[in-house]
C-alpha cells in the first residue's frame, strides 16, 4: 500500500446540489442500459469511483438510486445501470430526450496517482466505475489490465460495453470467457509486483479478491455497493463494517483500502 | 409582487420563537456532514427553522449491523440503531456549529433515565462553562421512541417510564423540553399527558413504525436488525390522526407534528391537526433541496387560501369543541 492513499482519495471534490441533465444516448446490453448525459456540473469535479444520486423519474419512488460513474468525458456523463428492482428497472428503460434529476458526484474516488500497473476487477454491475478508472489511470500512464466476473452469457454482454485493451471475462455458466468465478481468472494473470488492485462487486467477491491479494502481496482498493437513502452522509444508513468501524458508503466510501473491508 | 410575501410563519414552542414551523426530523439532515463535503455556504443556507441534530447518548454506539435502509411503497424502511459517537464528541463538536444563525435542539436518548440525565448534564455543563463561542442549544428533545434498539421496546410505550425520564431531565434544565413519542401504541395519550405531566413543554409525533421487509429473494428478513421503523407518505394519514388525537387530548400543549411531509401541503395538514410546528424527515433523502421547497410551498398554501398568518390554520381539523 502507498503511503498517503487515504489522504488522497478523502480529498476528491463533491457537489450535492441536485441538477437536470438530458439524456443524450442509450445502448442496451440484456439486463443492462449504458446511457450518456450532459452533465457539466458533474464532469466539472468528477473522480472515477465517485457516484450520483439518481431521481427516478416517476413512479412513486421515494429514495434517490446511487450510480457510479461509468464514463466522465467534457460535459458527457456515463452512467451503466442494471435493471434488478423496479427503481433501477425504470431508470433503465430510460429514452434519449429524457432528463433526470441526478446529484454529485458525491463519494470519495479511486486513487490513480502514482501507479504504473493496475489490475481491475468487477463483477456484475461491480464493473460499471472501472471504465472511467481505466481511463484516469491510462492517461496517467499506468499499464491496465481488467478481469470481470459475470453469473451467466447475458449478464457478461455488458462486457461489450468496455473500451479496455486487456479484458479478461469469466462466466459461472462457462458460456462466455472462462467458467467459473473472477478470482480464477485473477490466479492465471501474471501482473508486476508493483501491481494496484482495484476490484467493485458484490461483497462476496470483494472478499475473493482480498484473499488472493493478500497471499500475492498486492495492495490495493475495493469501491462497495450498499442500499443508500440520503447518499450524503446523513441518514447512516448505508454503512458497511471495517477495521475501522461501521463507515458510510456514500461518505466514507464508496472508495476504501481493501485491506480494510471487513468482510464474510 | 405577490401578497404572499406577508404571510407570517412565525411560530411559538413553549418560550422558543421560530421564523417558521419547519425542522428537520432528528437524524435525518447531518449539517456538519454537509459544510465539510460540499461546496457552499451550508450554515448561512440552513433551511429549517431550528435544528435537530441525530440522537445523543452518552456513550457511542455503533449502530445496527447493515442493511440498514431500504425503499417501501410510499416510504422507507430503517434500523440504524441509534450510531453516535457519544456525548463527549458530541459536545466537542459543537464550537463548529457556532456559525448557525438558528437554535439547536438536541435530541437525546438513553435506556434509563439516569442516561438521559447524563447527556444533558453534560450538555448544561458544557454550555456553561467558558470557552469558544456555541450555537444557541435552545432545548431538548427527549427521544424515548427509537424502535431499533433493545429488541425494540421503547421507554416511549410506558407512560411510567416517560415520566420518569421526562422529570430526571426537567430536574437539570429549564430549557425547552420536548419528549417525542412513538407511534407503536395503541393510544398514544395516556404517553402524552404523562410526559405533560413530568415537565415536558411539548410533544414531538411521531417517531417511525415498526416494521419488516422481506428479502425477495430468501425470504428473510433483508434489514440486519430484521425489524425496522416505517417512514414516508405512507404513513402520514396515521400521523396525522395521532396528532389531532393528542392535539384534542392537550390543546394547550405545543406539538412538532412529523411522518412523511413530503410537500408543503403536508406541512399545512399536521398544522391544521393542531401541531404548532412540523417536522420534515424521509424527504430530505429526496435531494438538500427538499426543505427550502417544502417551505416555499407551505407558504403559498397559505396564500391560496388567503391566510395572512400560518396560525390561522392550526386545529382546522379538529373535532368541534376540541
Amino acid at each position: 500500500m502507498r503511503p498517503g492513499a487515504h489522504e488522497e482519495h478523502a480529498h476528491a471534490e463533491q457537489w450535492a446540489a441536485t441538477s437536470r441533465s438530458r439524456v443524450v444516448a442509450v445502448r442496451r446490453y440484456g439486463a443492462f442500459a449504458a446511457i450518456e448525459l450532459v452533465a457539466p456540473e458533474v464532469t466539472a469535479l468528477a473522480q472515477p469511483g465517485q457516484f450520483v444520486m439518481v431521481t427516478v423519474p416517476d413512479g412513486g419512488f421515494l429514495l434517490r438510486r446511487p450510480l457510479s460513474l461509468y464514463t466522465a468525458r467534457g460535459d458527457r456523463m456515463g452512467l451503466l445501470i442494471k435493471a434488478r428492482g423496479a427503481g433501477s428497472e425504470r431508470l433503465a428503460a430510460v429514452a434519449v430526450g429524457e432528463a433526470l434529476d441526478l446529484a454529485g458526484p458525491l463519494g470519495t474516488g479511486f486513487p490513480t496517482r502514482r501507479v504504473s500497473s493496475a489490475l481491475l476487477v468487477g463483477g456484475g454491475i461491480g464493473c460499471a466505475p472501472l471504465q472511467f478508472l481505466a481511463d484516469a489511470l491510462t492517461e496517467g500512464g499506468a499499464q491496465v489490465t481488467a478481469a470481470f466476473g459475470f453469473r451467466d452469457g447475458r449478464q457478461a454482454r455488458v462486457a461489450g460495453a468496455f473500451d479496455l485493451p486487456r479484458l479478461w471475462v469469466a462466466t459461472e455458466d462457462g458460456s462466455v470467457g472462462r467458467r467459473g468465478l473472477v478470482t480464477d481468472l485473477l490466479a492465471a494473470l501474471d501482473v508486476p509486483a508493483s501491481t494496484t488492485v482495484y476490484c467493485c462487486g458484490p461483497l462476496p467477491m470483494v472478499a475473493a479478491v482480498q484473499r488472493w491479494a493478500t497471499a500475492v502481496g498486492l495492495g490495493g482498493f475495493a469501491s462497495l455497493e450498499a442500499h443508500m437513502a440520503c447518499g450524503t452522509g446523513s441518514c447512516h444508513g448505508c454503512v458497511v463494517d471495517t477495521s475501522r468501524g461501521y463507515l458510510r458508503v456514500c461518505s466514507e466510501g464508496p472508495v476504501f483500502v481493501l485491506d480494510e473491508v471487513v468482510t464474510p | 409582487m405577490s401578497a404572499g410575501l406577508d404571510v407570517d410563519l412565525r411560530v411559538k414552542l413553549g418560550d422558543l420563537e421560530l421564523e417558521h414551523p419547519l425542522v428537520d426530523a432528528s437524524g435525518t439532515f447531518d449539517l456538519l456532514e454537509h459544510a465539510r463535503r460540499f461546496r457552499g455556504d451550508y450554515f448561512a443556507a440552513f433551511p429549517y427553522a431550528a435544528y435537530v441534530p441525530k440522537t445523543v447518548t452518552p456513550d457511542a454506539r455503533p449502530g445496527n449491523p447493515p442493511p440498514r435502509v431500504t425503499e417501501t411503497a410510499a416510504g422507507m424502511i430503517n434500523a440504524i440503531g441509534l450510531e453516535n459517537p457519544g456525548v463527549e464528541a458530541f459536545v466537542e463538536g459543537l464550537p463548529a456549529l457556532a456559525a448557525l444563525r438558528q437554535p439547536v435542539i438536541v435530541s437525546v436518548g438513553g435506556n434509563t433515565p439516569a442516561q438521559y440525565a447524563a447527556v444533558v448534564r453534560r450538555l448544561e455543563e458544557a454550555l456553561a462553562a467558558g470557552g469558544p463561542p456555541l450555537p444557541a442549544v435552545a432545548g431538548y428533545e427527549l427521544n424515548v421512541s427509537c424502535p431499533n434498539v433493545r429488541g425494540g421496546l421503547s421507554i416511549g410505550v410506558d407512560p411510567r417510564a416517560t415520566a420518569n425520564v421526562t422529570a430526571a431531565v426537567r430536574a437539570l434544565t429549564r430549557r425547552l423540553l420536548l419528549v417525542k413519542l412513538t407511534p407503536n401504541v395503541t393510544d398514544l395519550r395516556p404517553v402524552a399527558v404523562a410526559a405533560v405531566a413530568a415537565g415536558a413543554d411539548g410533544l414531538a409525533l411521531v417517531n417511525t413504525f415498526r416494521a419488516m421487509v422481506l428479502d425477495p429473494v430468501t425470504l428473510r428478513s433483508f434489514l440486519g436488525n430484521r425489524t425496522g421503523g416505517l417512514c414516508g407518505p405512507a404513513i402520514k394519514p396515521i400521523a396525522l390522526r395521532m396528532v389531532a388525537e393528542v392535539a384534542e387530548a392537550l390543546p394547550a400543549v405545543p406539538i412538532v407534528g412529523m411522518g412523511g411531509v413530503m410537500s408543503g401541503l403536508d406541512a399545512l395538514e399536521f398544522i391544521a391537526c393542531g401541531a404548532t410546528a412540523v417536522a420534515v424527515g424521509a424527504a430530505n433523502f429526496t435531494g438538500l433541496e427538499a426543505p427550502r421547497r417544502i417551505l416555499d410551498e407551505l407558504r403559498r398554501e397559505c396564500e391560496a387560501r388567503g391566510f395572512a398568518r400560518l396560525l390561522q390554520a392550526r386545529g382546522i381539523a379538529l373535532a368541534p369543541g376540541a
